[in-house]
């Protein structure tokens, strides 16, 4: 069997040889270098721009502004998901620095910089304002003239009587956490090659959802769909950050206004930091608890930091951002208010685990708080309240596939939990932490594929599935091989390039392998029914006594009378059969009250983990650090497991050192030195991955599972060893340690 | 002021004859002008390897070199390791323990892994993060690639899976 | 405009080239911090002359009296030579301790001298070693004594067109006990919020000489020899080591970046000294003691 088995991907070798052509590997005729100039202000007003002395260089091609789009024919200026906020090129008015004023299209990669110095732009500074909090109050600073407080969407959840939960509480705690701004960081920067030509647009770019990108680029031109081809290579990780539209529109403007030469824009490091961030976001949480631990109302309020532009924000706030601040907790009444804000921060976006890192972190902390405060253990709280399979959650949704407990209690259990250790002395503690998370994925989303069985006996998998890292085409691969009782090695991949594979939403949300996959076992059904038709002439049999298996279709009970499927393509005289498979998911939250179906199924995540921490210092050292996840049917154990062990390290990052500094909006750190991520060195001296599989679930996409609780893991751990709670991420040792010794802080 | 000039460079066992500025970078010069894809821009000051080469055998950032600086030493990218149709113990070792993601980073930490080899045959872990946690990995893979480290420096066959 | 690179040969050619070139030139030794300032434009000289071969810059003597240390040597090669390791210590681990492994293995020492980064470990390690930097112009020489090489930020006691050619260092007596301390807030590869050396020589129970620089924290590598007296002649017990490290988190004029506030900085150099001190203590061996992380 194809599924179940740890095979390497199918490119291994190209990886490990360095070949594998991503997309700053690509080479096109002709092809030109394109560079930004972006504003050096979070927040001013454009005086005068000119290009013209830029022109006169030598190598220079194209120079793009705002200008070129009042010409007629000229592509739309501004973009966005719900509100068309986003000019491509600012026009009379920057709102963060890095935000592009223009674009250069180059023979050269010198004599682009140089026409980038040399163009005039003239400036006049505006009051600005970063924090969502602060935007919110009045007289703030405004982003945009027409969205007064900067709030430009609020959404609701509200699910039971609120004002009785809290009644019926002997304990009510209130606290509010908040996480800053972050980096993907993924090591390939975003890059886009395009290309016009003659009415048609193509696309490279490093995307994670190239259809998105089509039909943007078709309603920003006012293209017909098939004249805009979007082809995505390898990712050198996405992390979510190449999840929505990003480069594409600015450089296929260069290109339009170029015509008939393909232009490359590719990020440098710095321009990654100011191109898209983490949310920086500020939780509300208050919960009515019995003296027995029975929760009884939530109650959240959630401020969403969304930068300059609402770019996917109002879609993440819909939903995601609504029911991944709760929690895996059967409450009978919660309300949930969630504020997409505008600063003046570059935008922010989908990010590795996807608001859920911030409710997570938020209420996880707060279970243990809670605890605390009941004088409970920690573990002993989540059972009670936790989800179980036929539970309703905050949406009024029924969770049938509810393994919460399970996560929790695998983790747990292999810690040790609950029985003594060692808890450290004089200036070395130690302590102990969990946490669970749940995460929705996308509800009312579309997934096809197309399964091409060729003359020669090869499949093909047509896919708009994007690789990046996850071992997504191989998981696909190893499912079609699978349905189709075929080796794998006749299985080929294709795609993700929107003019020869069909229609998929997005490769995000962990949704690849198992809607994907699903889609994929559509279409292998069909195309067993496909061949069965064709077989049935030939080998006169009734069709249901036909075994469509093993690359072969025999009679029932007889199998020396069958037929190989070439053969049975050749005696048609076909050259292929072709069947689509299309999977969908339904849902969808009401708009007033979030009461529908958030999700087609949940990620259940949970981290346990003990550490050391010193007390002179406030330095953590995590001992060991046990993630459990909820994985149904593993297609892929090794590349599973990988996926979970990536999660912990990201996660590690997110809650210890991981903060994107802006000073006055200026961001402080914006390269991989000032700005760390988690190197091996940092990894726990013992990390453990447990995947809690169950043949009969369905298929679940690792890539963020087990993120999530990290943070909370770590601070509930901190807390345990020394009473110290931190509400404000990263958990550096200096704020632990100012917890520690506040007082002789100011010496 | 210097204008292009003519540098000859060792490179994977080859003489390549380069036209360069004096101060291009020898990341430039290998991806650009050499068309030598496996070294690849992440960071560009060093931090985090995913533009190593070998120089002499010993791991450098090629982000923070002049290509100037180099002309007479021997280069090796992962281009110049294994052979037709078969790869280097280290690139065999990272396949078998699934060493690598998005394998952005993979041909830095297979040539660091290559110079930790070749000067320390029987390295401890103390040495194996003297020569590896320079390199980053935004994926994650540690664990994996300390496996294949470990095992390549073993010689042994992976557990069957 | 590239800058044209130069190759000379002989220390004499590259002294002759600095001199013509004046204030236009730039020596380019390993280049881990000069590529940098080119590419972001914060230098643009006419002409690099770079170090590479010239044969003077490159070896290490171990003489009667003291180790000559070529400006040319390379941080992984004082990191992992035996004989430095065994001399000193402090020097192997402060070098050891820089960047990672492919820095350490471009990075030179005279490099890393002239850059004079406050978040340097190398430079704190020479302090307590009392290293002598050699510098060099077309038609003079001298010593600077590490104590005065640094004067603040990327400054140093250099004068234009004058080289780093080599670093003296004195053998400490037989006995010496050394440590060198490297705290980090974030990640393993980060670079330092403070960096401590220590070395001390004891006689009869008591310290003959005590040596405690402080770096990372602070503009440039501070020692502070009032403090450091307070123990000469006096057993270095827990009071005295209280006593010393309260004295260089007192004195020492902490600074604030991404790393840790000028506060906490002070407070981790009280920490760090004493357990520095601690080490140096209980080293063990004659000489040496490992780095902490
Ligand atoms: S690109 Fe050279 S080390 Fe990162
Ligand atoms: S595998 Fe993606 S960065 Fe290492």
């Amino acid at each position: 069997m194809a599924v179940g088995r740890s095979v390497p991907v199918r490119d291994a070798e190209a990886r490990v040889r360095g070949t594998i052509p991503y997309l700053a590997d690509l080479r096109l005729p002709g092809m030109l270098v394109a560079k930004i100039v972006r504003s050096p202000f979070p927040h001013a007003r454009i005086r005068h721009l000119d290009p013209r002395p830029a022109m006169g260089i030598p190598g220079v091609v194209a120079v793009l502004t705002a200008h070129d789009f009042d010409r007629p024919g000229a592509p739309r200026l501004f973009y966005g998901v719900d509100r068309k906020d986003q000019p491509i090129v600012a026009r009379d008015r920057v709102r963060y620095m890095g935000e592009p004023v223009a674009a250069i299209a180059a023979e050269t990669p010198e004599a682009a910089e140089e026409a980038a110095r040399a163009i005039e732009v003239e400036y006049e500074e505006q009051p600005a304002v970063f924090d969502p909090v602060e935007a919110m109050q009045p007289g703030a600073p405004l982003v945009h003239e027409d969205c007064p407080n900067n709030i430009f969407l609020h959404t609701r959840l509200r699910h039971g009587d609120l004002e009785a939960g809290f009644a019926a509480a002997d304990l009510i705690v209130e606290e509010t956490y908040t996480t800053p701004p972050a980096s993907h960081a993924a090591l390939e920067p975003h890059g886009v090659i395009a290309w016009w030509e003659g009415g048609h647009l193509t696309l490279w770019s490093t995307t994670q959802a190239p259809f998105v990108i089509q039909e943007t680029l078709a309603e920003i031109f006012g293209l017909p769909r098939e004249s805009v081809r979007v082809i995505v290579p390898p990712l050198g990780g996405g992390y979510g950050g190449k999840g929505y539209v990003r480069l594409e529109p600015i450089a296929a403007a260069l290109a339009w206004k170029v015509h008939g030469r393909p232009v490359r824009l590719i990020l440098d490091r710095f321009e990654e930091f100011v191109t898209l961030t983490r949310h920086t976001a500020c939780i509300h949480i208050r919960t009515g608890v019995r003296r027995d631990g029975t929760l009884t109302a939530r109650q959240v309020e959630v401020y969403w930091g969304a930068g300059a532009y609402a770019d996917i924000t109002p879609r993440l706030l819909r939903s995601a951002g609504l029911v991944r601040v709760v929690g895996p907790y059967r409450i009978p009444a919660v309300h949930v208010d969630a504020y997409g804000v505008y600063t003046h921060l570059p935008p922010a976006g989908p990010f590795r685990g996807t608001m859920s890192f911030e409710g997570a972190w938020a209420y996880e902390s707060h279970m243990d708080t809670i605890a605390h405060r009941l004088g409970m253990d920690p573990l002993e709280l989540r059972r009670k309240n936790i989800l179980r399979p036929g539970d309703r959650f905050c949406t009024g949704e029924v969770i049938d596939e509810a393994f919460f407990l399970e996560c929790l209690e695998a983790a747990a259990q292999r810690l040790g939990w609950g029985q003594p250790y060692e808890k450290g002395e004089g200036t070395r503690r130690r302590g102990r932490g969990l946490a669970i998370m749940m995460k929705s994925t996308l509800p009312r989303s579309r997934s096809e594929c197309r399964l091409i069985l060729r003359a020669d006996g090869m499949l093909e998998l047509h896919t708009g599935t994007v690789e990046m890292g996850q071992g997504a085409h191989t998981a696909l691969a190893q499912i079609a091989a699978a349905e189709m009782g075929l080796p794998l090695e006749r299985i080929e991949v294709i795609g993700p390039d929107t003019a020869r594979v069909p229609y998929d939403a997005t490769t995000s949300a962990s949704r690849s392998t198992s809607m994907m996959g699903a889609a994929v076992q559509k279409a292998a059904a069909r195309l067993k029914e496909e061949i069965r038709q064709r077989a049935t002439p030939l080998l006169e049999a009734n069709p249901d006594e036909i075994i469509i298996q093993a690359g072969r279709a025999w009679l029932q009970g007889r199998p020396e009378i069958g037929l190989p499927w070439e053969e049975i393509l050749r005696r048609h005289g076909l050259e292929a059969l072709e069947a689509h498979g299309v999977f969908e998911t339904q849902g969808g939250l009401d708009p007033e009250t979030g009461q529908g179906i958030a999700s087609p199924h949940w990620h259940q995540g949970a981290g346990a983990c003990e550490i050391e921490v010193d007390t002179e210092t406030g330095k953590i050292r995590i001992l060991r650090y046990c993630a459990a996840a909820y994985a149904g049917q593993v297609v892929n154990p090794a590349l599973a497991e990988l996926q979970n062990q990536g999660n912990v390290v990201f996660g590690l990052g997110q809650a210890m050192m991981e903060q994107i500094v802006f000073d006055q909006g200026q961001p402080a750190n914006a390269n991989l030195s000032d700005y760390p991520i988690p190197s091996l060195r940092d990894l726990p001296n013992e990390l453990i991955s447990l995947l809690l599989e169950s043949p009969e679930g369905s298929i679940h996409g690792l890539g963020e599972m087990t993120l999530p609780p990290v943070a909370p893991a770590i601070a509930n751990a901190l807390f345990d060893a020394i009473g110290v709670r931190i509400r404000d991420l990263p958990i550096t040792p200096e704020k632990v340690w100012r917890a520690l010794h506040g007082d002789e802080a100011d010496l | 002021m210097a204008m292009k000039q003519t540098f000859e460079l060792r490179v994977n066992g080859r003489i390549h004859r380069v036209e360069a500025a004096p101060d291009r970078r020898l990341l430039e010069v290998l991806r650009e002008d050499l068309g030598l894809g496996s070294v690849r821009e992440g960071c560009g000051i060093g931090m985090c390897g995913a533009c190593t080469v070998l120089l002499d055998g010993r791991p450098v950032s090629s982000c923070l070199l002049l290509i100037s600086q180099v002309h007479h030493q021997e280069i090796v990218t992962v281009e110049g390791l294994g052979g037709h149709g078969t790869l280097h113990p280290v690139q065999q070792a990272f396949i078998e323990h699934f060493a690598f993601q998005c394998a952005y980073c993979t041909p830095g930490f297979i040539l660091s892994a290559v110079a930790l080899l070749e000067r320390e045959p029987d390295p401890d872990e103390q040495v194996l993060l003297e020569y590896l946690s320079g390199n980053l990995c935004r994926c994650g893979s540690y664990l994996n690639i300390l496996k294949a480290v470990r095992a390549a420096a073993q010689g042994r066959k992976p557990p069957s899976s | 405009m590239s800058p044209e690179v130069l190759h000379p040969a002989t220390l004499e050619e590259t002294l002759t080239m600095l001199e013509a070139y004046g204030e236009e030139a730039r020596p380019l030794a390993g280049g881990t911090a000069l590529v940098l300032l080119l590419r972001h434009g914060l230098i643009a000289p006419r002409a690099l002359i770079c170090l590479e071969e010239v044969s003077e810059l490159q070896s290490i003597q171990f003489n009667e009296d003291h180790v000559w240390i070529g400006a040319m040597v390379r941080l992984q090669t004082l990191a992992r030579s035996p004989r430095i390791h065994t001399r000193f210590p402090v020097l192997a681990m402060a070098c050891g301790e820089v960047g990672n492994i492919r820095i350490r293995y471009q990075a030179t020492l005279g490099g890393n001298l002239a850059e004079a980064d406050y978040a340097s470990d190398p430079p704190i390690a020479l302090m307590v070693l009392d290293a002598i930097v050699w510098a060099q112009r077309a038609k003079s020489k001298r010593a600077i004594p590490i104590a005065g090489f640094f004067h603040g930020l990327y400054t140093t006691a250099l004068e234009p067109n004058e080289l780093i050619v080599g670093i003296q260092i004195p053998y400490p007596p037989p006995g010496a006990r050394m440590a060198y301390l490297k705290f980090r807030t974030r990640s393993a590869e980060d670079r330092p919020c403070v960096g401590v050396a220590a070395l001390g020589i004891f006689e009869d129970g008591g310290c003959r000489d005590l040596r405690v620089a402080v770096g990372a924290a602070c503009e440039r590598p501070q020692r502070l020899p009032e403090v450091e007296r307070l123990a000469t002649g006096r057993s270095l017990d827990e009071r005295m080591i209280r006593l010393i490290a309260q004295g260089y988190a007192d004195q020492i004029e902490t600074l604030s970046d991404l790393r840790g506030s000028a506060d906490y900085r002070r407070r981790m150099i009280e920490v760090h000294v004493r357990r520095a001190l601690e080490e140096v203590c209980n080293g063990g061996g004659a000489v040496g003691a490992s780095a902490g992380r």
